[in-house]
């Protein structure tokens, strides 16, 4: 519903716009749907104007439609499936985390999400040397920890070469540089999210490198840390917020093939309910798959570092996969 | 400045209006200016005024926040988190097990929630943390004052000074094995006095009370820079009774929580809230779990459980980012929260001083 503005189009002056608001025709979509000859009638101006803007309006702001080929093959060409670092994981996503799409991770609290999230930010960087952001809205994000998974990692990799003293510093500045390429932005409530998605369109649309850098992945922890307290009462403003971020990371995910990764929580319908994710209906169409992690024991006594992960929603595997991942 | 009018931190009613008048990015409302605006949507060119400057602020203010405010937005890498926690000091509970499976202590900048059933200790452990804030820097603290907020009457004085006596005598005996003279002047300053006149103490008796507390704290923290601890003894006590309506409850009890992970991050200071227990009943049997719901587990980053186990008192460490789950055995005596001594040792049971405000566990109530 773009209000007409001088400008907008060669052809539209502010005249014309006047005279137009005073027959009752103020957006683009009253002047592309109304009668032409009529509007140039009553409004007194020229037909081939008039045809004219309406040619260039419907070029600016209507959608084209495309065939199945031409989007097969372009994202053929676009999509990259990013490995998580966890070959359980990658076995339930089949084979790694597709850009272009919102994957979503929920569980209980103290299931992992947390960790599965550094370990696929501390494997896309290492392994990939790709650029990494990660949004944290819950102080979870402890580099102390990534570090440990980063240094698990390498030594994974350089074992016979940790006698050469040099290999050594190797492995080091490696650690160093995948450091490097993780960003991370603390945000705490539903404005400053916005606000560091706006910031991050704008600097890919721009392509200033510096850095940002190659980005392929940006990791939300949490999603619900931001939005329940706007959820409930008699408002809907927190459904409208709500709605208007899933937009900005659905389209920040396909224009510029970020793969993008959120974690939710789970609540319980009443205190003796199965789980079900956090946010509601509305949230449940926005991510394509979703994976559940939960723990092994039923109460909190026994402390392991297993986890179950299982898959609630995938467009390509069957749900109901189970696969045992170690955070540890 | 392709920022959509529907993510402006506006009032919903001005943002209806905005909607239907047809405005769909922040640029078009700067373009059109006060006047233009105050026409189109009907509101007064005050108001317009002040819609264009929030306006303004959001889009323009990335630039100035990222100077160096302490905005938090600031953005950084994962390796300057990485030195920054490095050198971050941890507040330690003279309870070197539970020290050691936090990683160290209580961390700064985090939230810690501990859960537990009546007279485990929770209120035992925030005032022995209210106090070893305070120890010097060469004696291992993080030399802060401790904000103490209370909700359920429990806070008492005269244990206080029990616990920093004790602490005082401690770190006297550390001073004098070392025999070094910055220990000796750190320890000038820190005496019973000093310790209980940085412990500013608030009492809160409903929820409102509490939520208005927590939202002024940042303007008193800005004042007094060195507290390095807020305490909030009760969380689940004013919001577990005359609450109807249950969603707006968990509306304000995540809000209060991104408030309080707002404070422990820009003022650099640890968050310790204690929790209630409440017993879940499933199909065959039933389990005590934290009190305030599902929702509340995700609200604290590090949590911890304490329960019992015949009449020892465990510690588990259920929640942490960085550390594995374990669970440890800790005592409360008269001098505070300390590690079990060791079983050669054999008054070690009976060492437990009564604490006169709990009723002591004893074998026939444990039915």
């Amino acid at each position: 519903m773009v209000v007409l503005r001088a400008g907008l189009c060669p052809g539209l002056t502010e005249d014309m716009i006047q005279l137009l608001r005073a027959n009752g025709i103020r957006t683009v979509v009253d002047f592309v749907s109304s009668d032409l000859e009529d509007v140039a009638q009553k409004c007194s101006l020229s037909y081939k104007a008039l045809v004219a803007v309406r040619r260039v309006l419907l070029a600016q702001f209507s959608a084209f439609p495309t065939n199945g080929a031409d989007l097969y093959e372009e994202l053929k060409s676009s999509t990259a499936i990013l490995p998580t670092g966890s070959p359980g994981l990658d076995k339930l996503l089949d084979s790694g985390l597709y850009t272009g799409e919102v994957t979503e991770l929920m569980g209980a609290p103290g299931s992992g999400k947390t960790q599965v999230c550094l370990g696929i930010a501390a494997s896309v960087s290492l392994g990939l040397k790709q650029h990494v952001l990660f949004l944290d809205s819950t102080g979870g994000f402890t580099a102390s920890r990534l570090y440990q998974m980063l240094r698990a990692q390498t030594e994974d990799e350089e074992e016979q070469a940790r006698q050469v003293l040099g290999r050594l510093r190797l492995c080091f500045v490696l650690q160093l540089e995948a450091l490097q390429r993780i960003q991370v932005v603390r945000v705490f409530n539903i404005y400053e999210l916005l606000r560091a998605l706006q910031e991050l369109r704008d600097h890919l649309s721009q392509q200033v490198l510096s850095s940002v850098g190659p980005l392929k992945m940006v990791l939300l922890d949490s999603v619900s840390a931001v939005i329940y307290p706007l959820l409930g009462g008699r408002q809907s403003e927190g459904l409208a917020l709500m709605m208007q971020l899933s937009r900005e990371l659905k389209t920040l995910a396909r224009e510029f093939s970020l793969a993008v990764v959120v974690t939710n929580q789970v609540t319980r319908d009443s205190s003796s309910g199965p789980l079900k994710p956090a946010l509601g209906r509305s949230w449940s169409f926005v991510p394509s798959t979703r994976v559940l992690l939960e723990s092994r024991e039923g109460t909190w006594e026994k402390g392991t570092t297993q986890r179950a992960a299982s898959l609630a929603k995938s467009p390509r595997q069957p749900t109901g996969i189970q696969v045992e991942l170690d955070i540890g | 400045m392709q920022r959509e009018v529907g993510t402006l931190p506006l009032a919903p009613a001005l943002r209806a209006r905005l909607a239907a008048a047809g405005f769909q990015t922040a640029q078009e409302l700067l373009d059109t200016g006060p006047c233009g605006l105050s026409k189109e949507i009907g509101i007064s060119r005050e108001e317009a005024l002040e819609v264009l400057q929030v306006v303004r602020q959001e889009c323009h203010g990335d630039a100035a926040r990222t100077a160096g405010g302490s905005g938090a937005t600031r953005k950084c890498t994962a390796l300057e988190l990485l030195e920054e926690e490095q050198s971050q000091g941890f507040i330690i509970t003279f309870c070197s097990a539970l020290d050691n499976i936090l990683g160290g202590g209580v961390q700064l900048t985090k939230i810690t929630e501990i859960c537990g059933a009546p007279g485990v200790g929770k209120t035992q452990l925030c005032m022995q943390l209210a106090v070893d804030v305070q120890i010097p820097e060469c004696f291992g603290g993080v030399a802060g004052e401790a904000v103490f907020i209370d909700t359920e009457g429990s806070f008492m004085v005269d244990r206080v000074a029990d616990i920093a006596a004790a602490c005082v005598q401690h770190c006297h005996l550390i001073a004098e094995a070392q025999q070094e003279e910055d220990l000796r002047k750190a320890l000038e300053t820190f005496s019973l006095e000093n310790i209980l006149s940085h412990i500013y103490y608030f009492r809160c008796r409903d929820y409102t009370e509490l939520l208005a507390q927590v939202y002024l704290l940042p303007e008193f923290l800005s004042e007094h820079s060195k507290v390095r601890l807020v305490v909030i003894d009760g969380i689940a006590f004013p919001f577990r009774h005359d609450f109807e309506d249950l969603s707006l409850r968990t509306r304000l009890l995540n809000g209060l929580a991104q408030q309080l992970i707002i404070i422990a991050n820009d003022h650099k200071s640890a968050v310790v809230l204690t929790n209630q227990m409440t017993t879940r009943i499933g199909q065959s049997q039933s389990t005590l779990v934290p009190a305030l719901g599902e929702s509340w587990g995700h609200a604290a980053t590090v949590r911890l459980i304490f329960h019992w186990d015949n009449s020892q008192r465990l510690a588990t460490l259920y929640k942490s980012p960085s550390q594995k789950e374990s669970t440890i055995a800790y005592h409360i005596t008269s001098h505070g929260f300390r590690d079990v001594q060791p079983p050669a040792v054999t008054h070690s049971t009976e060492g437990t001083e009564p604490n006169p405000r709990k009723r002591p566990r004893t074998e026939e109530e444990k039915q």
